[in-house]
């Protein structure tokens, strides 16, 4: 079962401080921390399906959601007998280091190798918290239209990580896959851009590798 | 800092409008590109004819000389 935590009130203020805390925790404990980010429906919950059935058996892997007030993508994932923590930021649009803080008390951290953050769909807000993670990843979907990068540029300026989902659908689209790969590296030269669809797990071995290798890079 | 809902932190970005001398259209598409690869930069508006530059920036995580260079390396005078 999904562990549900409700949390109201975010302390602004104290969000950095606590999420360098966190941070050095992650640290000490050996646990790649991921951020992941892009806006309602673009497909995060699905990445994160496709990963557990890829990584599952090699990597203790555990997920917090966040979501406004529901535990659909939580529920989504304890399927996968994947322990969850769902964080319900009644009504918030973003999740921040507090919460965490918070959501971890549920989660033994000395068995865990990759802890997947799923914040809250949202292009904006989500951007603006450090919530003690080590790198983010950005889910861009192609329906979401190929002029999204530049309207939300720090979003995607502080990724490490950017994929390109929905490929499937993209002959219906009118969506520029170079162009948007372009802006997107120029917004942040260094960010590596896959083109993937979640759906059929298709161009997804450029991020499990990326993955495995983050895990490693904190042992 | 979020303008849509108001929440973040609110050490917001600064708005430069600067007039460039010496544009052509090629080097401000470069200058453009170049901008937006610092690491607080946001938005980037040129007019190549009329010189307006408009840089959206953090100088948390830039600094104002790092984007004059941009202009300096490319032979460009720019002015606020
Ligand atoms: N065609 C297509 N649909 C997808 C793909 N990935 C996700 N979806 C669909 O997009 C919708 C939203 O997906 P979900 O994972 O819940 O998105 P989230 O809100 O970002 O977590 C669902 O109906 C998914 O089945 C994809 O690669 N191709
Ligand atoms: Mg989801």
């Amino acid at each position: 079962m999904a562990v549900t935590i409700d949390v109201k009130a975010d302390i602004l203020g104290k969000n950095d401080a606590v999420a360098e805390e966190l941070r050095n925790l992650f640290k000490e404990k050996h646990v790649f921390v991921l951020d992941l980010m892009g806006s309602p429906g673009c497909g995060k919950t699905t990445l994160l399906e496709k990963t557990m059935q890829a990584l599952k058996d090699d990597i203790n892997m555990a997920v917090i959601e966040g979501d406004l007030f529901t535990s659909k993508d939580a529920d989504r994932i304890d399927r996968y007998g994947v322990p969850v923590v769902q964080i319900n930021t009644a009504g918030g649009c973003h999740l921040d280091a507090p919460m965490i803080k918070k959501a971890i008390e549920n989660i033994d951290l000395d068995k865990l190798d990759l802890l997947v953050i799923e914040n809250v769909g949202n292009l904006v807000c989500p951007a603006e918290f450090d919530i003690g993670e080590q790198k983010r990843a950005v889910v861009l979907s192609i329906t979401e239209g190929d002029d999204k990068p530049m309207k939300y540029p720090l979003m995607f300026k502080l990724a490490s990580i950017v994929l390109l989902n929905k490929t499937d659908i993209l002959k219906f689209c009118n969506f520029n896959l170079d162009g948007a790969t372009e802006d997107i590296k120029t917004l942040n030269p260094g960010v590596e851009v896959l083109p993937v669809s979640c759906s059929l797990g298709d161009g997804l071995k450029p991020w499990l590798d990326w993955l495995r290798e983050m895990v490693r890079s904190v042992k | 800092m979020c303008k849509e809902c108001g929440c973040g932190e609110t050490n917001g970005n600064n708005r430069l409008q600067f007039i460039v001398d010496g544009y052509t259209d090629d080097n401000a598409k470069e200058v453009e590109k170049a901008l937006l690869g610092l690491p607080g930069v946001l938005y980037v508006h040129i007019h190549p004819h009329e010189g307006e530059t408009t840089v959206d920036y953090s100088p948390k995580l830039t600094k104002l000389s790092a984007i004059m260079k941009v202009f300096d390396d490319r032979g460009l005078t720019a002015n606020l």
